[in-house]
């Protein structure tokens, strides 16, 4: 079966491929029914006025603040994690994994802090016009409410992933490369930018692709920061126009946006490997920087984490202990958060489960289901909500008593499966093939099997799995603030609607929540990152 | 004019562990050193040492007069002007063999550097090969481009570091041939680190012994094998059957107390009319010899013999040892 194209895996169906395809269909459906809707369904008046007025300042939006945000991107997590694969200098260890604690706030929180730290009234402000004596029309400042301010703010969150595929293209390079360009006589700086930089160049394109998706999918940062872009459009084009398929018009130029972006990454891997020739590992044995050279790379290390954590996350406590915000406005929130990212997390779970269970994550449903699943996760949570609209529409429902908090549950599993599909077949694929079939040999039936040997093995992998399903449920924004249940407001939506008042103290706190919670599965992360065995990718 | 590389009294240590300690090794411009030992004996150590890929600790490394590393300064590799090429080809991934070659060309200019490399592409039997990428060549080929990648840029030694090791075995002599011919044709000093005896007496014309960090003997390869220092020594070039002095079976050889014998197997000779008698128990064909394990009063000793006339199992045969292949050494001292 390996030999098959994936139509034609796909095509040999199996019954016990049922409950796979079953699953890819579920998270497939959204996706779906925003295509059919945007090239069946009339656009009606608002399409016309979105088309000739607002199309072009939200795809500018959308390409200007990619371009910006991948150029921060690149030119912070590259060198970055090059400084700390390749050598030693003050703080390196903890660095390591310092730098991709940033990934935990989510956007929006980081627009919040970023927008007060820097606006007229903000602290650099403040101090700038209390050092000179200037006004505040006397000089220019930078303002986050901008495309760059949005393309900065959304960089400093996400280089994390940049800086991991690119860590992990430098540490997955025979070091005897490097050592071999050395002999040839290329000085250490020729030999990063000739050998070391083009054989991890995949790796970075992959973390970059999913950086930029992510730039792509984010609404609460584009309206706090009023700037506008394809997914606050999509947003913007239900809530306001209450027109499903003017926004699903919208969500197919964004859907291509983001399919570009996907091929793009597979185009530059190219013909040229980046795999290694080499069989056999040998660990970096980093050279010691000392002097000046040893204070800049650490103090490049520590500007990329304090503009990354330390200024907005300090910010925002300050802004909430300052004003004495307590936890107790948002405990409503806090519990329709639980409930909203559990049913979300624990519907994903199932999903993955099946996945990863029918044929150990490789029959021709698993197949489909995988492809979807990954697909999918590339998805803004605006786009997927849209569907889910159109398909409770279709259906006459309304978003009244239970239906909002499946749909809710269905558009977080639709995003988020792979994420948890993904650690269950890689536990899979780790365990000798050899095991089922001694299972076989022993006379178990596929189902006994599967329950008694596949599952236990699946489970291994499957509570990180988990963690990242209900952590990026509690996150997402946009398909929340479209699809949850009537004045049921989630962390994310309370966040979202205290910082559009510039009630940024009670905005402080629910952000800091889901910081914190974004923290579990991140601090998760680096322990995995500085435990690997060399040889190992994080 | 080609120079001695050599080492001077060099140390080296990771933490309290000594890595290589006071070797002193000259490696001769146009001949081949093969440096033996087991793992972890420093041999990569000492090889990184002489690259200077890392600082000695103490002692000096030199090309000729010129001192390349001594402690707290060491040349960077880049302007050594040493080759080197490694067990696991380092290829770089993103480049074709053409350009792999063309790397350290670069003072050439484009288009010299292009004729260059393809020379040599074609004298190791690759210019079909020039196009493509390391994924997409075999082993062989992959490391056939290294060696030419080495050798393109006429460095002043060549390093290489078990560069056959991972090469199916079919594979490796014809490799190893077309490289090491290559090298000396250079007539530069070459340092060939393995740990495969075969290997290093098949090709090189030097052999050092490294255990434990220090070096044990080194030579003329025929003169080490011939005339080991210590059974460790003896051991290192090849299989040997060890017997300590009370357990050697009388008539056999006179082993004074607290020595060892050691003997080679083509050193045990079957004898008909022998006095020393022993019981065959496995005979069996192992390529070009058999190999034939013999009881001697519970005292296992194995010969090699031709295949005709080889005993069988079962038999009661006659043996004596080759004074040329049997050594005595004090025993205890590893």
């Amino acid at each position: 079966m390996a030999g098959l194209s994936l139509p034609r895996r796909i095509l040999r169906v199996r019954p016990a491929d049922g409950p796979a395809m079953l699953a890819g269909a579920i998270i497939a459906v959204p996706v779906v029914s925003v295509l059919v809707a945007a090239l069946l369904m009339g656009g009606g008046e608002a399409w016309d006025h979105i088309r000739r007025t607002l199309m072009m300042p939200y795809l500018g939006g959308t390409l200007g603040t990619l371009a910006m945000a991948a150029g921060f991107m690149l030119v912070f997590a590259v060198p970055a994690a090059w400084l700390v694969t390749m050598y030693d200098y003050p703080g390196r260890p903890v660095f390591e994994w310092l730098l991709i604690l940033p990934l935990a706030a989510p956007g929006y929180v980081l627009a919040y802090a970023w927008g007060d730290l820097m606006g007229v009234g903000g602290p650099l402000q403040s101090a700038l016009r209390e050092m000179t004596g200037w006004a505040a029309r006397d000089y220019w400042f930078p303002s986050m409410r901008s495309m760059p301010g949005l393309a900065f703010v959304l960089a400093s969150g996400l280089y994390p992933y940049v800086y991991l595929t690119a860590r992990a293209g430098f540490v997955s390079q025979s070091v005897c490369a490097l050592e071999a360009a050395r002999s040839l006589g290329a000085s250490p700086l020729r030999s990063f930018w000739n050998v070391a930089l083009p054989a991890a160049r995949p790796a970075i394109a992959a973390g970059l692709a999913l950086a930029m998706m992510e730039v792509a999918a984010d609404y609460g940062a584009a309206e706090y920061l009023g700037v506008p872009t394809l997914t606050f459009g999509i947003v913007r084009a239900w809530k306001s126009f209450g027109e499903p398929a003017a926004a699903a018009r919208l969500a197919m130029i964004l859907l291509v946006l983001v399919v570009g972006l996907v091929l793009a990454e597979r185009r530059s891997r190219g013909r040229a490997g980046s795999q290694q020739s080499s069989t056999r590992w040998r660990s970096v044995s980093r050279t010691r920087l000392r002097g000046p050279a040893a204070w800049s790379a650490a103090a490049f290390c520590l500007t990329g984490f304090t503009i990354g954590f330390i200024m907005p996350v300090g910010r925002l406590v300050w802004r909430a202990a300052e004003a004495h915000e307590t936890i107790a406005p948002v405990g409503e929130a806090l519990k329709n958060t639980l409930i909203l990212a559990g049913s979300g997390a624990v519907f994903a779970f199932v999903l993955a489960l099946v996945i990863a269970l029918a044929g150990r994550g490789k029959g021709p449903g698993a197949a489909f289901a995988r492809l979807t699943a990954s697909s999918a996760y590339a998805i803004p949570g605006a786009v997927l909500a849209l569907g889910a609209l159109v398909v409770l529409g279709g259906l006459g429902l309304t978003l009244t008593g239970i239906v909002p908090v499946v749909a809710l549950a269905w558009v977080y599993a639709s995003r988020f499966t792979a994420a948890g599909a993904e650690p269950m077949v890689a536990a899979l694929d780790r365990a000798p093939a050899s095991l089922g079939q001694a299972a076989e040999s022993l006379g178990a039936s596929a189902w006994r099997r599967a329950r008694e040997v596949d599952l236990p093995i699946a489970l291994s992998g499957a509570s990180a799995g988990a963690l990242i399903l209900f952590v990026e449920s509690l996150k997402e924004l946009p398909a929340t603030l479209m699809l949850r249940p009537f004045s049921w407001d989630t962390l994310a939506v309370r966040a979202n609607a205290y910082a559009a008042d510039e009630r940024l103290a009670a905005a402080a706190v629910p952000s800091l929540m889901i910081t914190l919670a974004g923290l579990v599965p991140v601090i998760l992360l680096s322990w995995r990152l500085s435990h690997a065995r060399p040889g190992e990718q994080a | 004019m080609s120079e001695v590389l050599s080492a001077h009294n060099v140390s080296r240590s990771y933490g309290p562990a000594n890595v290589v300690e006071s070797v002193s090794l000259a490696l001769q411009p146009g001949a081949i050193t093969a440096l033996l030992g087991g793992s972890g004996a420093g041999k990569s150590t000492l090889l990184r040492l002489f690259a200077g890929l890392e600082p000695v600790d103490r002692g000096e490394i030199r090309l000729g007069d010129r001192v390349l590393s001594s402690p707290g300064s060491t040349l960077a590799p880049e302007k050594r002007r040493i080759g080197l090429i490694f067990q696991d080809f380092a290829l770089f991934p993103h480049l074709t063999a053409l350009q792999n070659v063309m790397f350290g060309l670069k003072a050439l200019g484009r288009e010299p550097a292009r004729i260059e490399a393809e020379g040599w592409l074609h004298r190791l039997d690759l210019t079909a090969r020039a196009g493509a990428f390391p994924h997409e060549l075999s082993g062989g080929e992959q490391q056939r481009v290294a060696i030419a990648r080495a050798l393109a840029p006429k460095p002043a030694a060549i390093l290489m570091d078990e560069p056959f090791s991972g090469l199916d075995p079919a594979l490796r002599s014809y490799v190893r041939d077309a490289a090491l011919e290559a090298v000396r044709e250079a007539g530069i000093p070459a340092l060939l680190v393995t740990h495969d005896p075969v290997e290093a007496l098949d090709s090189a014309d030097h052999v050092a012994i490294l255990k434990s960090g220090q070096l044990q003997q080194e030579g003329p390869a025929a003169e080490v094998y011939l005339a080991p220092v210590s059974a460790d020594v003896a051991a290192a070039l090849g299989p040997v059957t060890r017997i300590r002095a009370g357990e050697v079976p009388a008539g056999l050889a006179e082993v004074p107390a607290g020595h060892e014998l050691v003997v080679r197997p083509e050193g045990v000779v079957l004898e008909e009319g022998a006095a020393v008698r022993a019981r065959v128990v496995t005979s069996q064909l192992t390529g070009a010899m058999n190999r034939v394990v013999m009881d001697m009063d519970g005292q296992r000793i194995v010969a090699l013999v031709p295949r005709t006339g080889a005993p069988h199992p079962g038999d009661e045969v006659g043996l004596r040892l080759d004074p040329a292949l049997a050594f005595i050494f004090p025993s205890g001292a590893t």
